[in-house]
C-alpha cells in the first residue's frame, strides 16, 4: 500500500513538473509596420481609380529626398510599399499619361489619412456641384459684361454714322 | 488628360510663348465679337466647362470630354475665347490644369477648335440650309472628332520636349481617347444636322 502511495505522489510531482515546463514557453511580441498604402484616383466626378499609373516613392531623410521605390498601381489604384527603418517621411508621386499628383506621408505625424477622412476626401473628389454652379454664375456675369462692352461698341458705330 | 498641370516641367519659353499667342488670338477674336454672338458664346462655354467633368473609364485611364471641335463648329473664331474662359473656370473651380499652364492649354484645345472650324467652313462653304443638312452633319462630325485628335497631337508634341517618346505617347493618348473622339464626332454631327434643319441661320458667317 505504502509503495503505491509513494508512486502516486511521484507521479503527481512528475505531472506538475511537466506542466511547469509547458507553461514556460516564451511569448514573443514584435512590433512592425509592414506596409504603407498609397491610393490614387481621379478627382472631378466619379473618383475613378488611377489604374496602372507609375508610382515613385521618395524617402525623405533630414529634408533630403532620395528615390526609394518605383512601381505601378493595381486595378483599384492602390500601391503598397514597405517603409525603411528609421525613415518616417515619404513622398509619393503618381503619374499616368499626363495626369499626376503627389502626397507626402509622415508616419511620425499621424500617418496619412484615417478611414473617415479618406471617405470624406473621396466624396469631395466626386461631382463638384458647388464648383459647377459657381462657374455658371461667373459665365452669366461674363456674358453680361461682354454684352455691355459690345453694346457700347455698337452704339458708338451707330453714332458715327 | 488633355490638361497639362502646373508641375509638368515644360520649357519656360514654351509656356511664355503660349501665353503671348493666346492673348493675341483672344484680343483678335474678341474684337470680332458682336452683341448677338454673346448668348451663344456663353451657352457653349458653359457646355465646354461642364463637359470636362463627364468621365469615361476606358482601359487604364479615365478620360473626359473636351468638346473643342464642337465649340469650333458652333462658334468659329469665338471658340478661342470660349475655351479660354472654360479653362480658367476649370482651373480655379475644379483644379484641372494649372494657372501657369492656362496659356498652353488654351492653345492645345483652342487652335484645334479653329482648325475644326476651317474644315467645317471649307467642307460646307457655310451654305447651310435644311436641304444641305447631311453635308453639314458630315463635316461637323469630322471637325468634332478632329478637334480632339489635334488637341492630343499638340499635347503629345509638347510632352516629347520633356522626354516622352512621341509615337508611343501619341498612340497611348489617342487610344485612350477613342471613345471620346467617336462620341464627340457623333454629337457634333447630329447637332449640326439638327440645327441645319431647324435654325440654319445659326451658322451664318460671322
Amino acid at each position: 500500500m505504502k509503495t503505491i502511495r509513494i508512486l502516486i505522489v511521484i507521479a503527481l510531482l512528475l505531472i506538475l513538473c511537466m506542466t511547469s515546463i509547458a507553461s514556460a514557453h516564451r511569448v514573443i511580441v514584435q512590433g512592425q509596420v509592414s506596409e504603407i498604402q498609397i491610393k490614387a484616383y481621379y478627382g472631378g466626378g466619379g473618383a475613378d481609380p488611377m489604374v496602372d499609373a507609375d508610382v515613385e516613392i521618395y524617402a525623405i531623410r533630414d529634408g533630403q529626398e532620395e528615390l526609394y521605390k518605383t512601381g505601378k498601381t493595381d486595378d483599384a489604384g492602390m500601391y503598397y510599399f514597405q517603409p525603411l527603418i528609421g525613415v518616417s517621411e515619404y513622398r509619393a508621386a503618381v503619374e499616368a499619361t499626363g495626369h499626376s499628383g503627389e502626397e507626402t506621408v509622415n508616419l511620425a505625424e499621424g500617418a496619412g489619412l484615417t478611414e473617415s477622412e479618406q471617405a470624406e476626401a473621396e466624396k469631395e473628389a466626386g461631382l463638384p456641384v458647388a464648383g459647377i454652379i459657381t462657374g455658371l454664375g461667373y459665365l452669366a456675369g461674363l456674358a453680361g459684361i461682354a454684352m455691355l462692352i459690345t453694346a457700347r461698341k455698337m452704339k458708338k458705330e451707330y453714332e458715327n454714322k | 488628360m488633355v490638361h497639362i498641370s502646373d508641375g509638368v516641367p515644360l520649357d519656360p519659353l514654351l509656356i511664355m510663348g503660349s501665353w503671348v499667342v493666346t492673348v493675341a488670338i483672344l484680343l483678335y477674336a474678341l474684337s470680332k465679337m458682336k452683341t448677338e454672338d454673346v448668348p451663344k458664346l456663353s451657352v457653349i462655354t458653359a457646355a465646354v466647362f461642364v463637359a470636362s467633368l463627364i468621365h469615361i473609364q476606358f482601359g487604364p485611364t479615365s478620360v473626359h470630354f473636351v468638346l473643342n471641335g464642337f465649340a469650333g463648329v458652333m462658334l468659329g473664331i469665338l471658340a478661342f475665347p470660349c475655351i479660354f474662359v472654360a479653362l480658367v473656370l476649370q482651373c480655379f473651380l475644379f483644379s484641372f490644369g494649372g494657372v501657369t499652364m492656362i496659356g498652353i492649354n488654351t492653345i492645345n484645345m483652342g487652335v484645334p477648335a479653329l482648325i475644326a472650324y476651317l474644315i467645317f467652313k471649307t467642307g460646307t462653304g457655310l451654305d447651310i440650309r435644311p436641304e444641305t443638312r447631311k453635308r453639314a452633319s458630315l463635316f461637323a462630325a469630322i471637325a468634332g472628332g478632329l478637334g480632339v485628335v489635334l488637341a492630343l497631337l499638340f499635347l503629345a508634341t509638347e510632352l516629347i520636349t520633356i522626354g516622352d517618346v512621341f509615337l508611343e505617347t501619341t498612340i497611348a493618348v489617342v487610344t485612350a481617347h477613342l471613345p471620346i473622339i467617336a462620341i464627340e464626332a457623333i454629337f457634333t454631327g447630329v447637332l449640326a444636322g439638327f440645327i441645319a434643319a431647324v435654325k440654319p441661320e445659326m451658322f451664318e458667317k460671322k
